[in-house]
This record gives structure tokens, C-alpha cells and sequence, in this order.
């Protein structure tokens, strides 16, 4: 590039999170035009009577108090009049996989942070824009977006992923707010943006520390900015408020690593009916390993920690986990270890299970190492052997071929099991902040 | 209870207890440290559950008794009085005062029967050792413990007592420690114990080189007693897997290196190597030892010392954190290796050393497939 006047203030990064409103809610519209596109009122998650939990709802049941995660009968109190559907789960990820696309068009590095979130990275695109504001970028991928997918999404933008994030949140054209749909904030106007702001928008503090920091009088991002720092690290600790301190001035990451590693990936069920049965667990679980674990292979993965989360009627949630010396990737091994583990669990408390799921960690894709043993361990699970690698490979073909049903375990084919309500898989790789469901 | 301590006494009394007190605790009197009076002094007591440590001081008592006091904040007091005498006195079960110079304090306390008791130990009928061979063992082998949930009993050190020779062997699995002293005279019969490292660390700590020590079982404890400090721990139940037959025989390629040259390598290596497998490929020829580390996404590494090798050139893979951990115990300049092949059990162990007692370690390696 040759030197330019105005190159200087152009060095800054610009990061844009472009977020889909309400967006089980918009594909639960599209994909039902006469009922649920026409309900105002709507909920999706499950069918009123349903085991089912709010997943998402329109701004004008939310107003009745409707929030994701609670029990659908209990939003269906909240909110008498609304329509509850179920997830429309095929076509929300169609949906997700069009944005991406159309948006892909518009930015050189894109990446999901969840079905509905995406961030773009349009740092050194401003002579590819004619120098246009990004606000007015923003603003014709909206368009694009809607005109291809049917689908609204609101954009932030700033210097840095939080930032982007939070202006996001910003620019949801929720009713009343004025909000356009786009929120930019320039270089050198973060701690001005960031001040506006509560500190329950800053990714990472949760509602547990919200309210350790209202009881300090920590409320909205001025109250720590304005505090004196001695005394905000007297708190929190040094740490605790060096992060806090960056945060509310609005630093965060400022470059998006779309190849960074998965550090967790995970599949749960929440089912239509408790289930006390154990052997019609030990199925579930096995239909769970099965899929978290073609996920992973999927992903060229292997993974050392196993973890089994087992949720009971009266929503006591408890897990329990194992880190073998060697990373697996076969159904085998995995559901041998998770197998165990739901025994444990279920020694010591026997409710009856609403939710049950299986989490995988510690993942890892170099080479298969494995240490040797000179004790064997008679009472381990079964480790995994060249032979379940080399089954597992070619039965990854013959579902590649023939569709992800073509090869079960056999006691997967009596159709015994419960059947699932909720079914997510979620990661917690590369993205700067968690996921969010709406 | 009334007595008059020196307030050095009562610093070491609380230091030998400490490290059996628990950091977190869902029972509030073990949080507590246990004072009684003794016709000797004054006796301190801590305990886990797993283990209880006590040792006695010497103090002026004046009235006899006994009461729990929480242990942070006597030791708390204990480092910042003045260097004066200090007066404890029990104002009923449950509190205590406390008078050192012109300080006073009073702290709350819980009655001395909500301590629990351990079970008495006949030590009539135990050993004696010398506390320089125990600590010897300890040092050589706990490192080598499994720290995993999934096989409790490899959590613990076997230590075997028999009628001419101690043995302590620790591993996790995938390396093994042993070590042997032998031993004239030491009283009781054969007996083979599987103990919680932690309540080695204690007797480590607490039983100096030169001190005698006896050793008595109970029905599924174990305890230690010097004239002035006394351990007990619970056991962890057997049998311990049997290690012997793992020991390799036939290893027929022998290699010895410069402990110092060896570990330096190592390390430099495994800056570079996975910090999950840890895995360093090491290369043994005649004259030379290479070394190799190549971890994707990260990048590799290449080194070479001088070593005497007997044997066909093997290349071998092992989890260098293990390696490193064997080398740091071996107690002499040079290290013998012995291998039979790359997926075989290889040999670690001190090199021209000129001490009774014998030293093995065992080190599986790393297989590479796919």
C-alpha cells in the first residue's frame, strides 16, 4: 500500500459480531408460515405438556417474562396466550449455514461462535470498501443477509471481539429501543461505549458474580472505572481485577483464530418422561457416546476426559468424570468409560433422570501415543486398541456413504430408549465468548 | 487445664501438628488442634481421619485437662507473640485464654471429647528401625505413587518388613520405584503394609535421622512413635498387585549415562515436547545418545550426549516428565539403563554405588502407532 493520509487511523482492527434476532424464533416462523409465522406470541423449545425447555421466544412473549432454559409449562404460565413449538432443529442449522455463507461474501475470516453468532474479522478491508464507514458495511450485509435467508441479524463492531460483542447487544432493534440493527464503536471510543454499559454485559460475569460485585456496589462498568484500583484489587484480588479492569475499559482479543482447537465437545438429552429404568440409561448413554463421539472423529480428534452429567427430577445436576493416560476416539472406549461412570453416579443417589448427556475434553490431534502399561489394570475400562481404531475408520465411511444411521451398535436398534426433547451439541473452542441461546 | 509454656514450645508443638490439620473440612473439630496436659508437658494433636500426628513439649502445668483449639488461629497468635512465656488457661470446655507479656486474648474452642480417637496401638508387639533407613525408603520411592482415583491401591507405598530386610515399592502404573535396606533385629513379624504417602511425608518430617523408631500395626492402622512424637495413619487395604513378576529379567542392552548430561537433555527437550504425552524419542547408539521431539502444532527439537552403550541401536519413546522424575531420585553421578526392546519395560538405576541398600526403578515407554 502506498502511504496515505488517511492510513494511520486505518491500522486499527475491526472486529463485527453479526447476531441473528431471535433466531429460533425467525426459523420456527419461516419454517411455518401459517402457525407459527402468524403467532406474535411464540416460544420454541417444545409442545405446551412437554418435558421441554424454552429455547427461545419473541420479544413480545419475553416481555411476559419468558426466559430460554425455563420449563415450557412454566412460560405457558407466564405467557397463557403464546404458541409453543418445538425446535426446528434441521433447518436451524440450514439457516445458521446460509448466514455463514452470506456473510462470508462480505468478510475474509468468519467464524461461528454459535448457531447465531458469527464473528468477521474486516481488519484491512477498508480500500476494498472504498473507505465506506463500517456502519454502512454493516448495514448492507443486514440486507444481504435478509434478502437471501430471510433471517434478521443485528451487527457490533469495534476494535475487539468483547467490544464487538457487547455492541451486538447494542444494536438489537428491540421494540422501543431505537436501535437501528447496527452499532459501531470507533477506534478510541470503547471506554465511552464500555461506560454506558452494566457490567452483567461483559462476557464471562455471570449472575453469581453480578451479585458479588453488587454487594462491593459494583453495578455498571463507571462503578469500576471510577473506583480506585487499589481498592477494586483489594476486593477481587489481583487478577480478578486486572481482568475486570481491562474488561470494563473494553480490551479483548482483537484478532479472530478461526482454526483454534475445540476445547470440549458434548451431547445431552433431556427426555420426554423420567426415565428410572437402568438398562434403558445405559442405552441412552450409549446413544449419546455414539454421537458426541462420530462428532469427534468428525473433527479428526481424540480425547483423554470423559464426563457424564446426569440431571434428576428434582434438577439436582451432577457430574462425574475420568482422564484416561491416552486419548480415544472409539465408541468402545468411550462408552466404557462413561458406563462406568453413570454406575457411579447412580450408587451414590438413584432419582429418577431428566436429563442425561456425555462431554468430552482434553482433546487433542497429534499423534496416537500410548503409554504403556506394566501393571495392567484389571478393573480399568477397556482401553482402546488398533483394531477399535481401525473398525471405527471404516465404519465412518459406511456412514459417510450410506447416511449417519447405516451402522448402529446392535442394542441401539430395538427402539427401547426414550426418546429426547432437547438435543445440543455444544464447543468451547475458539470463540471469545460463550454461547447464547435466544 | 492451666499451664505456663515457652512460647518456642509452643511454636514447635504447632508446627509438628499442622500439616495433619485439613485445609477444608466438613467437620469443625478438625479444624481444631488438641492440647492436652501429659506428665511431661503438654501433648498437641491433629488428625485428617487419615492420619493423626501428635507430639509432646515440655511445659509447667498447673491444673490437668484438655481442649480443641482452631488451629490457623492459635499458630496465627503463636508467630506474633512477644518473646515471653505464655500462660493457657481453659475458662470451661470450650474456651481457652491465653497470656503472653501484657497480651491477652481469649479464643473459642470445642471440648476435647469431640476429638476423634484413634485406636490404640499395642507398640509392645512391633519393630524397631532406624528412622535414617525409613526416611531413606521414603525419599526413593513415594514420588513414584499413582495419583489417580481409579486404582486406590496404587495410591499408597507397599512397605514390606521382613526378618532381614525392609522394602518400599511405589508406582502408578507405568513406572515403579523400589528400594531396599537390609535390616538385624528389628523385633515383630513379617509384614507387608500399604501406607499413604502423605503420612510418609509426615514421618519424614517429623522423625529425625538419628532418632529409633517404633513401628506397631492395628487392625487397619499403623503407628510411629519417637519418645516425643507419634504418627498414626490408617492402611489402605491390599493386596498390592504383584510387582515382582513385572520386573524385567532379560534386558539384554545396557546403556550408562551422565545422570547431570541426561537430565539437562531432558529437559531441554521437553520444552518442546507435548505437555500431555510428554513423549521424547530417545536413540540409543554405541557412543551417542540422540534425542528427538517433534510435537505438531508446537514444533521439535534435536539433541545428542555421549554415552557407553552395549547392545543393537534402538529407538525408544518415554513420557520424559517420568524419566526426569527417576533421574532427579537416583542417587549416584552415573545412571544404568537396561532395555530389552522399544515396547518392553526398561530399567533405570544407580550406577556404581557403593551403599547397602539396592535401588531399582522400572519405566515403561510410549508406543507410537498409527
Amino acid at each position: 500500500m502506498t502511504a496515505d493520509a488517511r492510513e494511520p487511523e486505518y491500522r486499527e482492527p475491526r472486529i463485527l459480531l453479526a447476531d441473528a434476532d431471535a433466531f429460533f424464533v425467525a426459523v420456527a416462523r419461516l419454517v411455518d408460515p401459517e402457525g407459527a409465522g402468524k403467532a406474535t406470541l411464540l416460544i420454541v423449545g417444545g409442545r405446551p405438556g412437554s418435558r421441554g425447555v424454552v429455547c427461545s421466544a419473541s420479544y413480545e412473549a419475553r416481555a411476559y417474562g419468558v426466559r430460554s432454559g425455563m420449563g415450557i409449562s412454566q412460560a405457558l404460565r407466564l405467557c397463557p396466550g403464546a404458541m409453543a413449538v418445538p425446535v426446528p432443529r434441521g433447518a436451524c442449522s440450514q439457516k445458521s449455514k446460509e448466514i455463514r455463507d452470506v456473510l462470508a461474501r462480505f468478510a475474509p475470516v468468519v467464524v461461528a461462535a454459535s448457531v447465531d453468532e458469527f464473528y468477521l474479522d474486516m481488519s484491512g478491508t477498508e480500500a476494498l470498501y472504498h473507505h465506506e464507514p463500517l456502519s454502512v458495511t454493516a448495514q448492507r450485509m443486514r440486507a444481504a443477509v435478509l434478502a437471501d435467508t430471510g433471517c434478521r441479524i443485528s451487527i457490533g463492531g469495534g476494535t475487539s471481539t468483547l467490544v464487538a460483542k457487547i455492541a451486538a447487544g447494542a444494536a438489537k432493534p428491540i421494540p422501543g429501543s431505537g436501535a437501528s440493527g447496527v452499532h459501531i464503536v470507533l477506534p478510541g471510543g470503547e471506554e465511552a461505549f464500555m461506560r454506558t454499559q452494566p457490567l452483567s454485559e461483559i462476557p464471562g460475569i455471570g449472575p453469581k458474580a453480578q451479585e458479588r460485585l453488587r454487594s462491593l456496589g459494583l453495578v455498571r462498568v463507571p462503578d469500576v472505572l471510577d473506583a480506585d484500583p487499589a481498592q477494586i484489587r483489594r476486593y477481587l484480588g489481583e487478577k480478578l481485577a486486572t481482568w475486570l479492569t481491562r474488561k470494563a475499559r473494553g480490551i479483548g482479543a482483537s484478532a479472530l483464530h478461526g482454526r483454534d482447537q475445540q476445547k470440549a465437545m458434548s451431547r445431552e438429552d433431556t427426555f420426554d418422561h423420567d426415565v428410572t429404568d437402568e438398562a434403558a440409561l445405559e442405552t441412552e448413554l450409549q446413544r449419546l457416546a455414539v454421537r458426541v463421539v462420530a462428532d469427534l472423529r468428525g473433527d479428526g480428534l481424540r480425547a483423554r476426559t470423559i464426563t457424564v452429567k446426569l440431571r434428576e427430577n428434582d434438577f439436582t445436576t451432577r457430574n462425574a468424570s475420568r482422564t484416561l493416560d491416552s486419548a480415544v476416539s472409539t465408541e468402545r472406549a468411550v462408552f466404557g468409560v462413561a458406563r462406568q461412570l453413570l454406575h457411579k453416579l447412580r450408587a451414590t443417589r438413584r432419582k429418577p433422570v431428566r436429563l442425561l448427556g456425555v462431554a468430552l475434553s482434553h482433546l487433542d490431534d497429534g499423534e496416537i501415543i500410548e503409554q504403556l502399561s506394566l501393571i495392567p489394570d484389571a478393573s480399568a475400562a477397556p482401553s482402546e486398541t488398533p483394531r477399535d481404531r481401525a473398525l471405527a475408520a471404516a465404519m465412518d465411511r459406511v456412514r459417510a456413504r450410506f447416511g449417519p444411521g447405516a451402522v448402529q451398535p446392535a442394542s441401539l436398534l430395538a427402539d427401547t430408549a426414550p426418546t429426547s426433547v432437547e438435543d445440543r451439541s455444544e464447543t468451547d473452542g475458539p470463540r471469545a465468548v460463550g454461547p447464547r441461546r435466544r | 487445664m492451666r499451664f505456663t509454656i515457652a512460647r518456642e514450645k509452643l511454636q514447635e508443638g504447632l508446627a509438628a501438628v499442622a500439616a495433619s490439620i485439613p485445609g477444608k473440612t466438613t467437620l469443625p473439630v478438625l479444624a481444631n488442634i488438641l492440647i492436652e496436659t501429659t506428665e511431661r508437658g503438654i501433648r498437641f494433636s491433629g488428625t485428617d481421619l487419615d492420619i493423626h500426628v501428635s507430639h509432646e513439649v515440655q511445659a509447667d502445668v498447673e491444673r490437668p485437662g484438655g481442649i480443641t483449639i482452631p488451629a490457623k488461629k492459635l499458630q496465627e497468635l503463636a508467630r506474633e507473640l512477644p518473646p515471653n512465656p505464655v500462660k493457657i488457661e481453659s475458662a470451661g470446655e470450650q474456651k481457652v485464654s491465653l497470656e503472653c507479656g501484657r497480651a491477652k486474648f481469649k479464643l473459642n474452642g470445642l471440648p476435647k471429647d469431640d476429638f476423634p480417637q484413634f485406636p490404640a496401638i499395642r507398640f509392645g508387639d512391633g519393630w524397631r528401625v532406624k528412622s535414617a533407613d525409613v526416611r531413606k525408603l521414603i525419599k526413593h520411592t513415594t514420588y513414584a505413587v499413582s495419583t489417580e482415583e481409579s486404582r486406590p491401591i496404587l495410591n499408597g507405598v507397599l512397605w514390606e518388613l521382613k526378618p532381614d530386610h525392609m522394602r518400599m515399592v511405589a508406582t502408578n502404573g507405568h513406572r515403579l520405584a523400589k528400594m531396599d535396606i537390609a535390616v538385624t533385629g528389628h523385633g515383630a513379624q513379617a509384614s507387608d503394609l500399604i501406607v499413604m504417602p502423605k503420612a510418609l511425608d509426615q514421618v519424614s518430617k517429623l522423625f529425625p535421622d538419628e532418632e529409633d523408631l517404633e513401628v506397631a500395626r492395628g487392625d487397619n492402622h499403623l503407628a510411629f512413635r519417637s519418645p516425643f512424637t507419634t504418627i498414626f495413619t490408617r492402611l489402605i487395604e491390599g493386596p498390592y498387585p504383584n510387582y515382582e513378576q513385572v520386573i524385567p529379567k532379560d534386558n539384554d542392552r545396557f546403556a550408562i549415562a551422565d545422570k547431570d548430561a541426561l537430565s539437562s537433555a531432558l529437559r531441554r527437550m521437553a520444552t518442546v515436547a507435548s505437555d500431555q504425552t510428554h513423549r521424547i524419542k530417545l536413540s540409543f547408539n554405541a557412543g551417542i545418545l540422540r534425542f528427538q521431539v517433534n510435537t505438531p502444532d508446537l514444533g521439535d527439537g534435536q539433541d545428542e550426549i555421549p554415552i557407553r552403550y552395549e547392545g543393537d541401536p534402538m529407538d525408544i519413546g518415554f513420557n520424559g516428565a517420568y524419566l526426569l522424575e527417576i533421574l532427579k531420585n537416583i542417587p549416584t553421578p552415573e545412571v544404568r539403563l537396561t532395555f530389552k526392546a522399544p515396547e518392553r519395560a526398561a530399567t533405570v538405576e544407580p550406577e556404581g554405588w557403593s551403599d547397602p541398600a539396592t535401588y531399582l526403578t522400572i519405566l515403561m515407554p510410549l508406543r507410537l502407532s498409527d
